[in-house]
This record gives structure tokens, C-alpha cells and sequence, in this order.
């Protein structure tokens, strides 16, 4: 009557081949955006210049202080919005989650407006402050909209309400950022509107390095989530008995998500719809599975704010156009694709 | 395997305490009229909602106890149909929620008729297709999560599998699941509308109404024709077979 386990158990993942292969290519076609980053620019200096020697001094300069830093900025940002991008739309079960539509962004940029505002010429006003503030901001935003997220369970009724309490906080923001403009002085109002076009211009060693180092620990945080992101698929009760601790799980996303983007924002403004269209698109090709999906996302977010970058930086030269334009750019007809996608199939 | 002493809820929506267990290689059949709890009694028992009275026990150890990813590798919940979000292909989702070798994959896909499906994605196919594919992907974390030392097949909890079947579909997975409990000696329980099929599958059922159990017991002692009348206001003509085959219900015209 009882019969042995018959089924020997062995690890089925997507075949390694497909993985790499994808992997490996972004890695690639990231390496090789790279390249030409660093060797476009208003002042035409080749990396490779730069280490033989044959630049000016001035060249290597411009090249290690300015655009080396704003490259990695690029890399690791773009990476942690895609990433975060395809961990919330994991998360909340639905393709149209991500930071900027959510309202985390604008969360953490009203945070960091009101810091510039308040504490501006202080220590506490520093860049560390401005990192803290967009951490609280994007917190605050994702705390609340899980609240809300919650209380509606699941269903189309759930979608439609955090769309709305997306588009809610926005305007709030937006209405914030108004008011702080309004009693900001000349001098905190220059460095608001510096700050918040969405540019990767200010991107210096001091600040990119701890950035870096920051994003990745969120980055690793979201990466290790992947197999637990793939259950939650199932719904939250069939989950809990597949074995994941889904409070666990929401914990470590929601902070990882609020750390990375609340820096990204802190360092450079809002830059649209990065995470809505990398991961979707890759979701397409790649199938849902978020161990290929989330290191698939970075390394695609990456490659996509370089490039963009690198055409902010040179399309109109010697002016630049801040980066986040072009993703919105191109990133809010995306969306309205995709809602009359939707709608059709409804 | 399974043991309640006075477990239920006391909070809404609430469980009236009940005692019972069931063995390996048992199916039982929860039944009731609409919201008579037996969803909520279902979670209860696979954990999600733990009981707030009394106490439930797998293997002679309360559930509460049980380290969540260890239980994973006793019982598997298939709740009601719940879309998801993404677009998985078959053979993917069956394997979510574990890493069954792909030979146990094939073999339940072609239990449960889904063999031509396995390429497709999920979100293409019919409610019911989508059903028997949830089905097993519950039965395949159970096999596949099956520890070399386990005794029996586990606990597999249904709510409603055949909701959305064809009458062909219904037949066929009542004897899947009956083949399943007794080849690799698991515990079922269903939670199902259809009394016909509770009568001619279940070995236990458990009749609730308004929270609390009603009767309990094999079938043609649960499912007597006055009984369901009652309960479920409904006029119905009673088949009783000479053979002393499981009661049938018609819908009296």
C-alpha cells in the first residue's frame, strides 16, 4: 500500500543554455554601451586615450571626474529601477506596477525637495540627508499603498484603486513641489530645479560611490527574492502552502524598492517609466519566471539609461537634455499602449 | 495524519469548535450551502487562518509548530480559482512551488488530460483547463517535496477542483484522486458542491452549515434526503440503490 517515493528529485530550472545566453548578451550589449559612453561627449575623449597617455591633462580630467562617475551612476540606477520596477509588478501581481506610477518616485522627491528646502546650507542638508529623505519618501509612499493594496485584495478593483492612489500621491507631490518652490529662496529654488529635471549631471565620486555601493546591497536584496517572487504568483494562500512567508517576502522587497529608488531619485531626479517598460518588454521575451526576469530587467535598465544618457548628452551638445524627458518620452506612450492593450482584451 | 481537537475560529468568519481526524489514503468531503464556511475551514487547515480554539495536529504535532517550509512538503492547498497575473506556460506553473523532476511533470499533466497543453500559456486556456492545471501543480508539490522517509503521501487540501469541470472532467478527476490517495497513500480533502460526487467518491463527510458541522460520518449516514432538504431548502428525489451503493440526489422538477 505505501509506496517508496518514486520520483527522484533533481533541480528543473529554465535550461542553463537560455539563461546565460540572455544574461550574456545584456551583459554584452552593456559593456559595449559602455564603451561608447565613455568615449562620446562634448569634449571627444577616447578611453582609450586616457589610459596610453595621448590625452591632455585635461581630457583625463573631464574623463575620471565627469564622465566615468555619471556612466556607473547611469549603470546603477537604471539597473535599480528596472529592477525594482519588475519586483513590484511581482509583487502586486500586475504588469502595471512600478515606482513612478505608484507615486514612490514623486514620494521621495517631494522628501528630498522638502530636506533641500528645509535643512539647505546645514550638515544635515548634505547629500546623506538628501539619501535619508528619499529612503523615508518612497518608504512612506509604498507603505500606504500596500496599505490600500490590502485592504482591496485582489481582482481589477485592486489594479484601478492603486492606479489611482498612484496618481493621488502624484499630484499631492506635485502640488508639494509647488508650495516648496513657492517659499524657497533664490538659491534653494536653483538647486530644486537642478535636482529635479531627472539628470544623471551631478553624479560625483563622493556621492556615486556610496550610491553604488548602497544600490547593490538593494539590488542583492531584490535578487534573492526571485524564487519567492515566482510563488507568490500562485496567490497568498496557495503560496503560504507552497512554503513562502509572503510578510517576509513583502518586508524585504518593499525596503530593498524604497532604498534603491529613494536614492536613485535623491541622486537624480525622476526618470520616468524605466521600470514599467524594461521589465515588461523583457517579460515578453523572456517569459515571467523572475529568476531570469529580475537580473535580466538590470542589466536591460542599465543598458537602456546608458544609451538614453549618452543621447541626452550628445543629441543636442554642447546643451544637454535631462534624461528624464527622453524616458518619458518614451515611455508614456508605452503606457497608453498598453492600458489600450488592456482594455481591448477585457 | 490529521487531527482536530475542538479546533475552530471564533472570530467572524467563525468555525463552532469540531473534533475528527483523517487517515492517509482517506478522501473527505467538505459540503454545505453557500458560506456555511467551508473555505474558511479549509484554511484552517492548511494553516493560512490558524484556528483560534482547540487544536489541529499534523502527525501528531500542532500545525502552528510546523516550520513553514516544512509543511510545504506535507500539504499543498489548491484554493479557488485565482487568475494569475502573468502569462506562465503549463509545464512551468505545475513545476512552481517546488523542483519535480520533469518525468513527474509529464506523468500528472497526462493524469489530468493536459498533455497537449503543456506548451500553452496559462492565461490562454479555458477555466476548467486552468483548473485541473492548479490541481497538478498541488499534487506535484507533494510528490516531488516528498521526503525518502515520509510514510505516506501527504495532505492535499481542494477547494471546489470541480467547480468549473465538464461532467466527463468530474468523473475523471474523483478517480484521479482517488488513485492518487490510495497509490501513494495521500490524504485528500475537497471541498465540494456537487453531493452526487461526494456520496460516490468521499470516504468521510463532513456537512457544515452556518459554521458548524452538522453530521459527519461515511456517506449514506451524512447525505440523508431530509437532511439535505433542510439544510439546503431544496426539493430533491432521493435515489437509493438496492445494491447499497452511494445515495443519489435528483432535483425534484
Amino acid at each position: 500500500m505505501i509506496s517508496s517515493a518514486p520520483y527522484v528529485r533533481h533541480r528543473y530550472t529554465l535550461p542553463l543554455s537560455r539563461t546565460t545566453r540572455v544574461l550574456s548578451g545584456l551583459t554584452l550589449a552593456l559593456i559595449i554601451a559602455l564603451g561608447w559612453g565613455a568615449a562620446s561627449g562634448t569634449l571627444g575623449v577616447s578611453p582609450w586615450s586616457v589610459f596610453n597617455g595621448s590625452a591632455s591633462e585635461l581630457s583625463v580630467q573631464v574623463w575620471w571626474q565627469l564622465r566615468l562617475p555619471r556612466l556607473l551612476l547611469g549603470v546603477a540606477v537604471g539597473a535599480m529601477l528596472a529592477g525594482s520596477g519588475a519586483a513590484m509588478q511581482g509583487l502586486f501581481r500586475n504588469p502595471l506596477a512600478d515606482p513612478t506610477l505608484l507615486g514612490l518616485a514623486s514620494g521621495a522627491g517631494l522628501f528630498v525637495a522638502l530636506w533641500i528646502v528645509l535643512f539647505q546650507g546645514s550638515a544635515a542638508g548634505s547629500l546623506y540627508g538628501q539619501f535619508a529623505a528619499g529612503f523615508l519618501g518612497a518608504l512612506c509612499v509604498c507603505l500606504v499603498v500596500f496599505g490600500i493594496a490590502k485592504r482591496q485584495g485582489g481582482g481589477s478593483a485592486a489594479v484601478m484603486s492603486l492606479l489611482l492612489a498612484g496618481l493621488a500621491i502624484n499630484t499631492l507631490a506635485g502640488a508639494g513641489g509647488g508650495v516648496l518652490a513657492f517659499i524657497a529662496s533664490d538659491e534653494q529654488l536653483r538647486q530644486l530645479s537642478l535636482w529635479g529635471m531627472g539628470t544623471l549631471t551631478n553624479a560625483l565620486w563622493r556621492t556615486t560611490a556610496l550610491a553604488l555601493l548602497l544600490i547593490s546591497v538593494a539590488l542583492w536584496m531584490l535578487l534573492r527574492s526571485a524564487k519567492e517572487l515566482d510563488l507568490l504568483q500562485l496567490g497568498e494562500a496557495t503560496a503560504h502552502a507552497a512554503g513562502l512567508d509572503a510578510t517576509r517576502l513583502k518586508r524585504r522587497v518593499v525596503v530593498a524598492t524604497s532604498l534603491g529608488v529613494g536614492l536613485c531619485v535623491a541622486l537624480t531626479g525622476v526618470i520616468g517609466f524605466l521600470g514599467l517598460l524594461v521589465p515588461h518588454c523583457l517579460r515578453l521575451w523572456l517569459g515571467p519566471g523572475h529568476r531570469l526576469l529580475l537580473p535580466a530587467s538590470m542589466l536591460g535598465g542599465a543598458l537602456l539609461l546608458v544609451v538614453a544618457d549618452t543621447l541626452a548628452r550628445t543629441l543636442g551638445a554642447p546643451a544637454e537634455i535631462p534624461v528624464g524627458l527622453l524616458t518619458s518620452l518614451l515611455g508614456g506612450p508605452y503606457f497608453l499602449y498598453l492600458l489600450m492593450r488592456r482594455n481591448r482584451a477585457c | 495524519m490529521l487531527t482536530l481537537h475542538q479546533a475552530g475560529f471564533t472570530t467572524t468568519p467563525s468555525i463552532a469548535p469540531l473534533d475528527g481526524t483523517l487517515r492517509p489514503g482517506e478522501l473527505l468531503a467538505i459540503v454545505g450551502p453557500n458560506g456555511a464556511g467551508k473555505s474558511t475551514l479549509l484554511s484552517m487547515l492548511s494553516g493560512f487562518r490558524p484556528c483560534e480554539q482547540g487544536e489541529l495536529h499534523l502527525d501528531g504535532k500542532p500545525l502552528d509548530e510546523w516550520p513553514i517550509t516544512t509543511l510545504a512538503n506535507r500539504r499543498a492547498l489548491v484554493a479557488q480559482q485565482e487568475l494569475p497575473g502573468f502569462d506562465w506556460q503549463t509545464f512551468e506553473l505545475v513545476s512552481l512551488g517546488s523542483n519535480p523532476c520533469s518525468a513527474l511533470v509529464v506523468e500528472l499533466l497526462h493524469d489530468l488530460d493536459l498533455t497537449h497543453l503543456a506548451k500553452r500559456s496559462v492565461l490562454s486556456l479555458s477555466g476548467g483547463e486552468r483548473q485541473r492545471v492548479m490541481i497538478a501543480r498541488g499534487v506535484c508539490q507533494l510528490l516531488s517535496r516528498r521526503s525518502s522517509t515520509a510514510k505516506d503521501g501527504g495532505l492535499l487540501l481542494l477547494d471546489e477542483p470541480t467547480s468549473a469541470l465538464d461532467i466527463g472532467q468530474q468523473q475523471r478527476l474523483m478517480r484521479q484522486l482517488r488513485a492518487w490517495a490510495e497509490r501513494h497513500c495521500m490524504a485528500i480533502v475537497c471541498v465540494l458542491h456537487d453531493l452526487n460526487l461526494a456520496s460516490t467518491y468521499a470516504d468521510q463527510v463532513w456537512l457544515l452549515h452556518q459554521g458548524r458541522r452538522i453530521a459527519q460520518g461515511n456517506p449514506a449516514q451524512v447525505l440523508t434526503p431530509r437532511r439535505i432538504e433542510e439544510i439546503y431548502q431544496v426539493n430533491i428525489n432521493h435515489i437509493a440503490r438496492e445494491d447499497l451503493s452511494p445515495p443519489q440526489f435528483l432535483l425534484a422538477p
